[in-house]
């Protein structure tokens, strides 16, 4: 199997800060009850 | 890296699409699909049962759903090239996953289990930096290849291996055979471990300690801890994120060792080196945990972000799966595979008796 791409990437550090960047504002989010609790 | 697995893509750096996002979308929604399907096929077994009450029908996890449903894609019809840039996201799931989870967790108990863990990290790190060089020249290994073994083994799988690569510039074949042979050792812990942790009745707490500093990979850690129960999770990420913020000083230690010996470049500037390799997810860990601690958020909001790490998580979970082809994890060899796996059972035997102690001797609740 061909590895998947190796140019055009995302650094792993890129990757972390994506994840604090989508992890704080969904905690925001649900703090100020924009976003509705969903059930798992 | 010639791959022989989806390679564990932002464990070092993830795919990305060149022209746009939608790239992504196949991908993501394969590993969405899988997780969903997983968790129906959970609730299935007590549908059938309503209406066949006689029939005995065992309850499976969606956890394990999820893998085998994603083992199953990847090993027959493959991941096509159209859904890898997407598949490889299931990182990006997990880190966010792991994020959110930093609000299940007071900071007193990061503090009290991290302190702990840390301290059972430190004896962990000794002895599989130990045995595995021990074993690989036993095994008469190539070097590189055995410092890799060490690396993946003692800190956090993949993610060390793709770590230490820039900085120990082993043979190319020597970083595929140690991710392959880490990766091998995380699928036989998904079966091992939980029915390990039944036998030996052990709580939630201890078992997740207990996964945490025992499986590599931090997915497969995870997902061993979590098929053992929800608790257990939580614990084995917190203590496999202790774990893994050792990253930058093992890597670097081999890195001055190779260069000391002219196989590797000169580290320039070691604190600049250790910033560089500590996974930065962890901070955002510690601010959710922070935030939750001070009351930042009130008793429903920290269920709905524990319920968002959730659905993160389920992603993951079938990407772990999907990233697997069993084919070509028993096609490396089979020497650095012994190496692995006498290496791997030592830990797991060490480790386990390190937590029964910390637990009978009440150094942890």
């Amino acid at each position: 199997m061909a590895a998947p791409l190796q140019h055009h990437s995302f650094s792993r550090t890129r990757v972390d800060l994506i994840a604090i960047v989508i992890g704080l504002t969904l905690a925001a989010l649900v703090r100020f009850n924009i976003l509705p609790s969903i059930p798992f | 890296m010639s791959a022989h697995t989806i390679p564990s893509p932002a464990e070092t750096r993830v795919p990305v699409p060149t022209e746009s996002l939608r790239a992504l979308l196949p991908g993501v929604a394969l590993l969405f699909g899988i997780g969903i399907l997983g968790k129906a096929l959970e609730r299935a077994p007590s549908l059938i049962h309503t209406r066949y009450p006689h029939l005995f029908i065992p309850h499976i996890e969606y956890v394990l759903w999820a893998i085998l449903l994603g083992l199953a894609v990847s090993n027959t019809v493959g991941v096509s090239a159209r859904f890898r840039p997407g598949v490889a996201t299931y990182e990006l799931w997990l880190k966010l996953g792991i994020v959110l989870v930093g609000a299940k967790f007071l900071l007193q108990d990061v503090l009290h289990i991290g302190g702990l863990s840390l301290a059972l990290v430190a004896v962990e790190l000794i002895l599989s930096l130990s045995v595995m060089t021990l074993l690989g020249r036993i095994f008469k290994l190539p070097p590189k290849l055995t410092s890799l073994l060490a690396i993946g083994s003692s800190i956090c799988g993949v993610t060390a291996i793709m770590a230490a690569q820039g900085a120990i510039e082993p043979e190319e074949e020597d970083t595929s055979t140690a991710i392959a042979a880490i990766l091998t050792l995380g699928a036989i812990a998904l079966v091992t471990f939980p029915a390990i942790g039944h036998f030996l009745h052990m709580s939630q707490q201890g078992y997740g300690v207990w996964a945490g500093l025992a499986v590599d990979n931090t997915a497969e850690s995870l997902v061993t801890g979590a098929l053992y129960g929800q608790d257990a999770g939580r614990w084995a990420i917190l203590v496999k994120t202790a774990r893994s913020s050792f990253i930058g000083f093992v890597v670097l230690g081999y890195a001055v060792y190779w260069s000391s010996r002219g196989l590797a470049p000169n580290v320039k500037h070691k604190g600049l080196f250790l910033w560089q390799k500590f996974p930065k997810f962890i901070l955002g860990f510690m601010a959710i945990s922070i935030l939750a601690t001070v009351g930042f958020f009130t008793a429903s909001q920290l269920t709905s972000l524990s319920n968002l790490s959730r659905w993160a998580f389920l992603p993951a979970f079938a990407g772990v799966g999907l990233r697997t082809n069993l084919r070509d994890l028993v096609g490396q060899g089979w020497r650095p595979l012994v190496v692995g796996i006498l290496g791997e059972i030592f830990i797991a035997l060490v480790t386990l008796a390190l937590v029964y102690w910390s637990y009978s001797h009440g150094v942890t609740r």
